[in-house]
């Protein structure tokens, strides 16, 4: 079993490149986070933001380039690199025929964790389904299955969490767990990578930002550096430039 | 998880599933049901078939009802993403495949224990309907199908069409297994011995390890994007 160097960056993302037949949708990308930072990546619809996410989740291949998590690189320690991550995407990735609790158990023991059963009870007190838990997910509103979602993305207890735009779809009340279960992820050292269009609500949680537009990345620095305000003129700024 | 519990792990989890709704087992044996009642009214309720013409009706109604299981098992991940998160989670892609080969290999063993008893009702008059004899051939094509559908059924689940692409690719893919099956199925239902259709077997056998070891080695490839 590989094993982890304490001062390795948590995610080292290295001139990673993707093509699409003739069409280059990330051009180069390179950034490293450190445990506990979370990244919020702006960007327009086609910027990349989403292949850049699914390349770091292995769920597409790097067309050149490479990405370690916890020094472990994702094709050579293809196992390692998987068990450190947690992904809420677009889609739910929730079986509609099993309960909550059957869904959240099923995924904790695909990752190994000691009481898969425990651990879904406790994720599901979390986010307030634990009353519903015995019902099918074909039977949850939206809003309850995105609140699932997030259950079943942190049943790992994962470093790196990738988030590709977790607030669509989700009412005030769920869209304030989740900014919960950020925080307190956050406040355990967690390492965040979140995508958004939603410049408000990515500012107020993260503590790095990013613009990424044209496939590049065109800004990246500590939330301390701008403000609001100032993140929206950059925003612009850059989109224009690209 | 090593990848042996890995694959019973995930195996499980479709079984229940499919035992829950018993969506692919309820359309699989209907199906084929429906194909030998049909052949049984075409042909005149109750005459004897040839044991060559046995085996063609019995090969047609398993080889089209399997093909409805086969396409359900993929699709089942594909709804709200599933397989995102299962490529995404620390599991050999291998038992991935295994799984999905062995919960295929059980629809179509299943919807058999119905369908060769119907078969044998509607057209067993003076077939010799010996299961020793029957049951390898059943056996054998059961495996190349299962492997080979599950690799194709992966392949067809990612594009618009699956339910069209599958039967295309498969069947082609398939008819030297099937062909073989026919024949000696034939010789079954003439009261050959089984020794005298051991070659066929072999043959079977040498497909379906075939089948099931590019199934295997080309899966990976089939389920990742890009």
């Amino acid at each position: 079993m590989p094993t982890s160097r304490p001062d390795n960056p948590l995610l080292m993302v290295t001139d990673l490149r993707k093509s699409y037949g003739g069409v280059e949708a990330l051009r180069g990308v390179s950034f490293e986070l450190r445990r506990g930072e979370f990244l919020c990546l702006f960007g327009p619809n086609g910027a990349g933001k989403s292949t850049l996410l699914k390349l770091i989740a292995t769920l597409l291949r790097p067309s050149s380039g490479t990405v370690q998590v916890l020094g472990f690189d994702q094709e050579e320690h293809s196992e390692v690199y998987r068990a450190q991550l947690g992904l809420v995407s677009h889609q739910s990735y929730l079986y509609d025929d099993l309960t909550a609790l059957e869904n959240l158990e099923f995924y904790g023991t695909l990752y190994a964790i000691s009481d898969p059963r425990g651990r879904a009870e406790e994720l599901l007190r979390k986010v307030g389904l634990f009353s519903r838990r015995h019902s099918p997910v074909s039977e949850f509103s939206r809003g309850m299955q995105q609140r699932l979602t997030i259950a079943r993305a942190l049943v790992n207890d994962p470093s790196l969490l990738l988030l590709d735009e977790p607030y669509t779809g989700l009412d005030e009340h769920a869209a304030n767990m989740l900014r919960l279960q950020l925080e307190e992820l956050h406040n355990r050292d967690r390492t965040i990578v979140m995508v958004t269009h939603n410049l408000r609500r990515g500012f107020e949680s993260a503590t790095k930002l990013g613009i990424l537009a044209g496939g590049r990345l065109r800004y990246l620095a500590d939330k301390s550096a701008v403000d609001l305000t100032c993140l929206e003129e950059l925003y612009f700024q850059h989109l224009e430039a690209a | 998880m090593n990848f042996l519990r890995q694959s019973l792990f995930l195996y499980r989890k479709d079984l229940r599933i499919e035992l829950r709704k018993k969506e692919s087992l309820v359309s699989m044996a209907f199906f084929g049901l429906l194909v030998l009642v049909i052949l049984d009214v075409a042909l005149g309720a109750g005459s004897r078939v040839t044991p060559e013409t046995g085996a063609g009706i019995l090969w047609v109604a398993l080889v089209f009802s399997a093909v409805l299981g086969l396409g359900r098992v993929f699709a089942r991940e594909k709804e709200n993403g599933c397989l995102g998160a299962l490529l995404v989670s620390p599991i050999f892609p291998g038992a991935l495949f295994a799984a999905k080969a062995l919960v295929n290999l059980t629809l179509m063993v299943i919807s058999q224990v119905v369908l060769v008893p119907a078969f044998s009702i509607l057209f067993g008059q003076g077939l010799a309907m010996n299961a020793p004899g029957l049951i390898p051939s059943l056996l054998v094509v059961d495996v190349g199908f299962s492997t080979l559908g599950t690799l194709l059924s992966a392949l067809a689940a990612g594009t618009r069409r699956n339910e069209v692409l599958l039967p295309i690719l498969l069947f082609p893919l398939t008819l030297p297994l099937v062909v073989l099956a026919v024949k000696t199925t034939g010789g079954t239902f003439a009261g050959r011995p089984i020794a005298e259709l051991l070659g066929h077997l072999e043959s079977m056998a040498a497909f379906g390890l075939i089948y099931s070891a590019v199934g295997y080695l080309l899966f990976p490839y089939t389920v990742q994007e890009g």
